[in-house]
């Protein structure tokens, strides 16, 4: 098996940035999208899945970015490189200031006060001048289809590389794992735990900020009600979940089958909304029958003989 | 080690997904096939449905008249339809597979301004025209797109007649006027519209509150009803308008007329609000009363509502005769250009050509497209009407010509009715 | 100072339509330790369920309110099972897990009601809609009634919990599951009375909001957002801080809208709703799980 890895890993590289070349603009649209939640759902899963802090607000980042970026390039005149860089630093900066009060809550808590924060930011989006408030915002589009995919897919790519080079190969990752499982052990072996939390915090922001300026400027028009909704949050934690929380692989391929089937179901339905019926009932489902998620049940198939509980 | 494993998973779902979604079958039957994007689902799914129901009848009408005819022949109309699930992405994304994958000839349009913004690049880049038959913001029509047309007129044209006919039409003339604008686009503008027309019209404005959707609306009824306004008027959808009017009447507030803007003019109000919805004023650029004759299969307002009703059960509003109008304006500006479908590039471009010097009259009243200015292809030869409902009908009560029952004016307190 | 007391009144007023739903939700993470993301939902079939009885019978549904009590009540017992299952046992992450079914089952019943229902709004009437007491202020008879229903349903609610011996067995599951198990109590039969209680309630109160605003099948994630803010200030879990936190909420809303301006409500609610979970997470009270 472990030869063949290298090469598929290759290949699927290859055959992901070969797509421009292959797919009209509506499927590169549907594969920007699946792209774009990769990259929500794996940062999601850099503070969620690994430290256990479950973030119900990622999608005010997300926001942030988006306006950050947008106004940048409306009010200030900045290239659209330069305002993503702004919102990237933006969100990263309203982590940390964040972080601080938040990161001191636990469990349900935590949860709940990252989810009223968002939500405030989102009022405060409605309220300012600046942001344009209800009529939402005009970004000047560039309605190349190619180009937002590739820079959409460089983000995603950045996200996951440095996802998995810091959680899975790196001091860090076990640090913050040993704050998942034991925090006060943790914190008595000597691991400086907020610091800690506040970075894997404020990195995790980053990304749904640059990721939410890309956002804006491909789709031309954002809006409170767009990027810093509530449901912007749920998908991510939907989706990270479904894959399997703390690993590297499972907001990917969460990601990736929601996204897929909802579009689908989209697709096929066009005129019902069955398909909200449906998109719950599979969360219901996977929830009841596989708590480890894909991953897990993938772990679990693997190795029948264990029998148990596959997912360490 | 089982991390790695997912390569090949990847790829392999890859693939099926790909599978899954395949190619849509094509259909080669001469028809124009017309693309309907809007919210089916969502939280804008009540108005995304009602310009569903005007595009519908449209479609139906043409269809069960044989077909539009073109040269000698008929040619069906086929709707295909995109849900926006009220989300701007989405809306792009409809549109994008709309026009690459069912490659529809043209485009009817969102119920809402924010999704409308969104389709407006994407027909812009593939060069299709787009007609919103409800999207009334006037952000749309500042941007000038070329290809995007919209037969409804923008919100701070129709809004202000009734504030028109109270400050004008009645005795003892009101002076002054409280507004509450829900903290919508639309609902904003709305609004705006009706605090600049009633400074215009040289009434007081004591109050002017913008409320989130989804407050509860009885302190703000309460602030308002401190300010002591002849008038009250609401820029809101109906939902709103029909909590902030049973927060009234529980607070006891009665002012000598209540404004609102849209809503008063859906089935929903009427049989929500039931006796409460008496007296209550709104605007409109359509109603079942007027005496437009036009050479559509509608031809009059009178028989476009007996056709709704048969159809649907209850009585059109204006947006969805604004919907069935978008459809009517493309079907003239086709037989002008004697294209047939499916069309190609140059006879798009012609089908916009002609849609600019479009002059028709309709049961909708009369369609042309502005040309330049705030209002660049919103439908400019339409009227706005002052209405009220008096005996659970809705009535054209002015301004000044328009007349055509006296507004009841002040409204009687809510016990004595 | 009259409009100073109509908006004390208002305040009050909205945080009564709350009392009975954040009692309920409040019980269910004490004892369950599930956040329940469906409450809105059952918020919005209770109000929809009083619609359909007075189109089909043309009753006034505040007459039927047992029968809405019994069927929701139902309904949560023979729900509570599947809840039950995700969050006990060894699985990981329980809270995350509880949290995520509800919301599944919140999308399930938000899709079911656009499908079956439509889209329009609907209203019902009561016989005290739109009727109100003139004592200087205005107050109104169909929010007073539910004012007083919430909090005479919380006080029984509460009495049951204080004074019988299942109650004490909920109290006894609620901080303990595990001690509470071992000393006899049926935990599972607790936990899904506690939700079939909640659901009922829960469904009665739709019936309420139902009456004053409007209905339709998005309209649930108000009254979740707002149960969770009520009993987050409440302290979560803690049953007896929920009256004085839905006032405090109600008022919260009115005073803001009156003196500051209705569009900074929105803002005034998360921001002491933020601040509230930082400062203090065990609710106002400092009496939180």
């Amino acid at each position: 098996m472990r030869p063949l890895r290298l090469p598929a890993l290759g290949a699927f590289l290859l055959l992901t940035l070969l797509a421009p070349f292959a797919l009209n603009p509506f499927w590169l649209r549907i594969l920007t999208e699946i792209l774009l939640w990769i990259g929500l759902a794996v940062s999601w899963n850099i503070i969620g899945g690994y430290t256990g802090y479950l973030n119900f607000g990622h999608g005010a980042f997300f926001g942030v970015g988006a306006y950050v970026t947008a106004i940048a390039m409306v009010h200030a005149g900045l290239p659209f490189g330069a305002g993503l860089l702004l919102g990237g630093l933006a969100s990263a900066a309203l982590a940390a200031f964040i972080g601080l009060p938040t990161l001191r809550l636990r469990g349900a808590y935590f949860a709940i006060a990252t989810w009223a924060f968002a939500e405030m930011i989102r009022q405060v989006a409605l309220l300012l001048e600046v942001t344009g408030g209800a009529f939402g915002m005009r970004v000047p589009g560039l309605l190349d289809p190619n180009f937002f995919y590739y820079v959409m897919w460089a983000a995603v790519a950045g996200t996951c590389a440095i996802t998995y080079g810091l959680m899975e190969r790196s001091r860090m990752g076990y640090k913050l794992r040993a704050i998942r499982e034991q925090e006060e052990a943790a914190e008595t072996l000597g691991v400086a735990t907020t610091r800690l939390k506040l970075a894997a915090f404020a990195l995790s922001a980053t990304f749904p900020g640059v990721l939410g300026g890309i956002y804006g400027y491909w789709t031309t028009y954002i809006h409170p009600d767009s990027v810093l909704s509530g449901s912007v949050t749920d998908q991510m934690v939907v989706m990270a979940l479904l894959g399997g929380l703390g690993t590297a692989v499972g907001p990917i391929l969460g990601a990736v089958l929601l996204q897929a089937v909802s579009r689908f179901l989209w697709l096929q339905m066009e005129q019902s909304v069955l398909y909200i019926v449906f998109i719950g009932l599979v969360i219901c489902v996977v929830v009841q029958l596989l708590p480890d998620g894909l991953v897990g049940f993938w772990a679990r198939l693997r190795r029948p003989q264990r029998g148990g509980n596959g997912a360490a | 080690m089982k991390r790695r494993q997912w390569v090949p998973m990847a790829v392999g779902l890859l693939v099926a997904v790909g599978l899954a979604l395949g190619p849509t079958e094509a259909q080669q039957a001469p028809v124009f096939k017309v693309g309907v994007v809007t919210s089916l689902s969502g939280e804008m799914n009540f108005g995304g449905n009602v310009t569903k129901r005007g595009y519908d009848l449209w479609a139906d009408t043409v269809n069960a008249a044989g077909g539009i005819a073109i040269g000698g022949n008929r040619y069906k109309v086929q709707l295909v339809y995109g849900d926006d699930q009220s989300s701007p992405a989405t809306a792009a994304l409809a549109a994008e597979r709309l026009i690459t994958q069912e490659k529809v000839d043209f485009i009817l349009g969102p119920y809402a301004s924010g999704t409308t913004l969104a389709v407006a690049p994407i027909t812009e880049k593939y060069k299709v025209p787009h007609i919103t038959g409800s999207a009334e913001s006037p952000l749309i029509w500042k941007q000038k797109f070329k290809y995007t047309f919209g037969t409804i007129p923008a919100v701070n044209q129709i809004a202000p007649a009734s504030i028109k006919t109270l400050a004008k039409d009645v005795k003892p003339a009101p002076k002054t006027v409280a507004v509450i604008g829900i903290d919508d686009a639309f609902s904003k503008f709305a609004a705006q519209a009706f605090k600049d027309s009633a400074e215009q019209a040289g009434l007081k404005v004591v109050k002017f509150e913008i409320v989130p959707e989804g407050a509860d609306y009885t302190p703000t009824i309460t602030a308002v009803k401190a300010a002591n306004p002849d008038i009250l008027a609401i820029g809101s959808h109906e939902k709103a308008a029909m909590e902030m009017i049973k927060a009234a009447k529980e607070l006891g507030f009665a002012p000598k007329a209540i404004v609102q803007h849209y809503g008063m003019t859906t089935p929903d109000f009427l049989k929500g609000l039931g006796k409460d919805a008496e007296f209550i004023f709104g605007s409109s650029v359509w109603t079942a009363a007027l005496k437009h004759k036009g050479n559509d299969p509608f031809g009059t307002p009178a028989k476009y509502a007996e056709v709704f009703q048969k159809k649907y059960g209850t009585p059109p509003d204006y947006t969805e005769a604004a919907s069935t109008a978008a459809g009517l304006a493309f079907e003239a500006a086709l037989k002008q250009i004697g294209a047939t479908p499916p069309l190609d590039q140059k006879e798009k471009d012609a089908l916009v050509a002609a849609l600019e010097k479009l002059n028709i009259k309709t049961f909708y009243g009369p369609i042309k497209f502005a040309t330049e200015g705030d209002f660049y292809h919103d439908n400019v030869g339409l009227s706005s009407i002052a209405l009220q409902i008096q005996g659970g009908k809705i009535v054209e009560v002015g301004p000044g010509a328009l007349k055509v029952i006296s507004p009841k004016y002040p409204m009687p307190a809510w016990t004595k009715r | 100072m009259e409009l100073f007391l109509q908006t004390l009144l208002d305040g009050v007023l909205i945080g009564g339509t709350l009392v009975v739903i954040a009692a309920g939700f409040s019980l269910c993470f004490g004892v369950m330790d599930v956040i329940d993301f469906a409450v809105g939902e059952w918020v919005m079939l209770g109000a929809y369920t009083a619609f359909w009885f007075q189109e089909f019978t043309g009753g006034d549904p505040m007459a039927a309110l047992p029968l809405f009590f019994a069927l929701f009540f139902a309904g949560g017992y023979l729900l509570q099972p599947l809840i039950q299952r995700v969050t006990a046992g060894k699985r990981p992450h329980p809270v995350l897990m509880g949290l995520l079914f509800t919301f599944g089952l919140a999308t399930v019943a938000k899709g079911s009601a656009l499908y079956f229902w439509g889209f329009n709004f609907r209203s019902i009437r009561t016989w005290l809609s739109g009727q109100n007491v003139q004592i200087g202020i205005t107050v109104p008879s169909l929010r007073f009634a539910g004012f007083l229903f919430g909090v005479f349903a919380t006080l029984t609610f509460m009495a049951f919990l204080y004074w019988t011996r299942t109650g004490r067995a909920i109290r006894a599951t609620a901080q303990d599951r595990v001690t509470a198990g071992l000393l006899g109590v049926d935990v599972r039969r607790i936990s899904a009375l506690v939700y079939a209680v909640y659901a009922g309630l829960t469904g009665m109160a739709g019936v309420l909001i139902g009456a004053l605003f409007s209905i339709h099948a998005g309209m649930g994630l108000r009254y979740t957002t707002l149960a969770f803010f009520v009993v987050v200030l409440a302290g979560m879990g803690f049953v007896p801080g929920v009256i004085p936190a839905a006032l405090f909420m109600g008022l919260l809303q009115s005073l803001t809208a009156v003196y500051l301006g209705s569009r900074y409500v929105g803002l005034a609610l998360f921001g002491v709703f933020y601040l509230t979970l930082v400062v203090a997470p065990k609710g106002l009270f400092g009496r939180g799980s």
